[in-house]
């Protein structure tokens, strides 16, 4: 049949006109169709594609935000953190502070301690002797020890209270210490006044002219005599409050102590009986 | 906790009293008393000591020469030893510590320079 109609084809099998405009309508609404499936594909692959990169870039700004996030908790802990960096800082200080405070009492208060040992220790030797010649070499070692006087000597008022006689003395020489006047003297000045003086010089520059201090010696109240520190040793440069407070100790027990231990020795260091001590109540 | 020994070797009595009550500030130190070289010597060979004060100008041996003889005993050779003395002098200072003295303190001593300078050598706080 089939080769019968192309071998037996004639213009009468030919289709009609109206056949090819109809086939030739289904080829171009087929072609359109086709073309329009194409563009739709082409759409939906360009709209997948879009998709992946909204989607992408989605993920990169979620992540985005999330290190924001991370970056403001950072933010916050940091502001946290220095908040109590600040409070340790301020409670260092504050500790540090008080630490100093404590640490300088605790110096004041050992260099009080010092000073008192000082005081002991030679009111303490003043007293340990009962001769003459005893107590005057703890004065003498109170003088030099203590003090750091290079050159002084102790005078005592003789009887009539017109003269200061040398009695002890170091770093000069004998000869040239002699009996001063009481009147005309500033040694007999301060027997008179029975203060204590002292230089605004140097004391390692004093001289037996001008003594750096002049301590009055008093026994029951009435000065006996003074000690003189001519100058001192080379690295004391000046008196200090244990100085001051030794000069009044050597003015209220030198003398008290060397009279107490001439009677002994008048006595031939005989002590006294008990009766010397039963009538002593007040 | 540590227990130190002080060999204090001064002549004054005054001076031993004084520094008996500076070194008594230094927790866990005991002190000896010594009131010349010779009697030092005496010590030192009876006992082993951490630390060694002392005086120079003494009768019988003085300062130096009790430095000397330390330093060239086998058992204190390194014991730290301070000086306290009134020479003053930088040449005098320089002397002792030539000979081998660790420290030098001038008379009149301050008790609080006494206990630093001991601390210092013995190392404790």
């Amino acid at each position: 049949m089939t080769k019968d109609r192309k071998s037996g084809s004639s213009d009468s099998d030919a289709p009609g006109a109206d056949l090819r405009s109809e086939r030739d309508l289904f080829l171009k609404k087929f072609t359109g169709g086709a073309k329009l499936t194409e563009d739709f594909v082409r759409e939906v692959e360009q709209l997948q594609e879009r998709l992946r990169h909204l989607e992408a870039e989605n993920a990169g700004l979620r992540a985005k935000v999330e290190a924001d996030e991370a970056i403001r908790d950072l933010l916050s802990k940091i502001e946290r953190l220095e908040n109590e960096k600040r409070e340790l800082v301020s409670r260092f200080h504050r500790a540090e502070a008080v630490n100093s405070e404590f640490t300088a009492r605790v110096q004041e208060v050992e260099s009080e301690f010092a000073n008192l040992a000082n005081l002991f220790v030679a009111s303490n030797q003043l007293h340990s002797s009962l001769s003459p010649r005893g107590v005057t070499r703890r004065i003498k070692e109170v003088l030099a020890q203590l003090v750091g006087a290079e050159r002084y000597c102790m005078y005592l008022a003789n009887q009539d209270t017109t003269e200061l006689v040398p009695i002890a003395y170091e770093g000069v020489a004998g000869a040239s210490l002699t009996p001063v006047k009481i009147a005309d003297s500033e040694l007999g000045q301060a027997v008179v006044k029975g203060t204590a003086s002292v230089s605004d010089l140097d004391p390692t520059q004093g001289t037996v002219q001008r003594p750096a201090a002049i301590i009055p010696l008093s026994v029951d109240e009435k000065t006996v005599g003074v000690i003189a520190i001519f100058s001192t040793l080379a690295q004391k440069k000046r008196f200090d409050t244990v100085d001051f407070e030794l000069f009044k100790l050597l003015g209220q027990h030198a003398a008290a102590a060397l009279v107490s231990a001439s009677l002994f020795a008048q006595t031939d260091r005989k002590l006294p009986g008990l009766e010397a001590f039963l009538d002593l109540s007040v | 906790m540590a227990e130190y020994s002080c060999l204090i070797v001064e002549d004054s009595p005054m001076m031993r009293q004084l520094l008996v009550f500076a070194l008594a500030r230094v927790r866990n130190l005991r002190v000896t008393e010594a009131d010349d070289g010779v009697d030092g010597l005496r010590k030192l060979a009876s006992a082993r000591y951490d630390i060694i004060v002392t005086d120079i100008n003494m009768p019988i041996m003085d300062g130096l020469k009790l430095v000397k003889r330390v330093r060239s005993d086998p058992i204190h050779k390194d014991t730290p030893i301070v000086i306290i003395t009134t020479e003053g002098s930088q040449e005098d200072r320089q002397r002792a510590l030539q000979l081998g003295a660790n420290a030098y303190i001038t008379k009149p001593i301050q008790a609080p320079q006494v206990i630093a300078t001991v601390k210092e050598l013995l190392k404790i706080d």
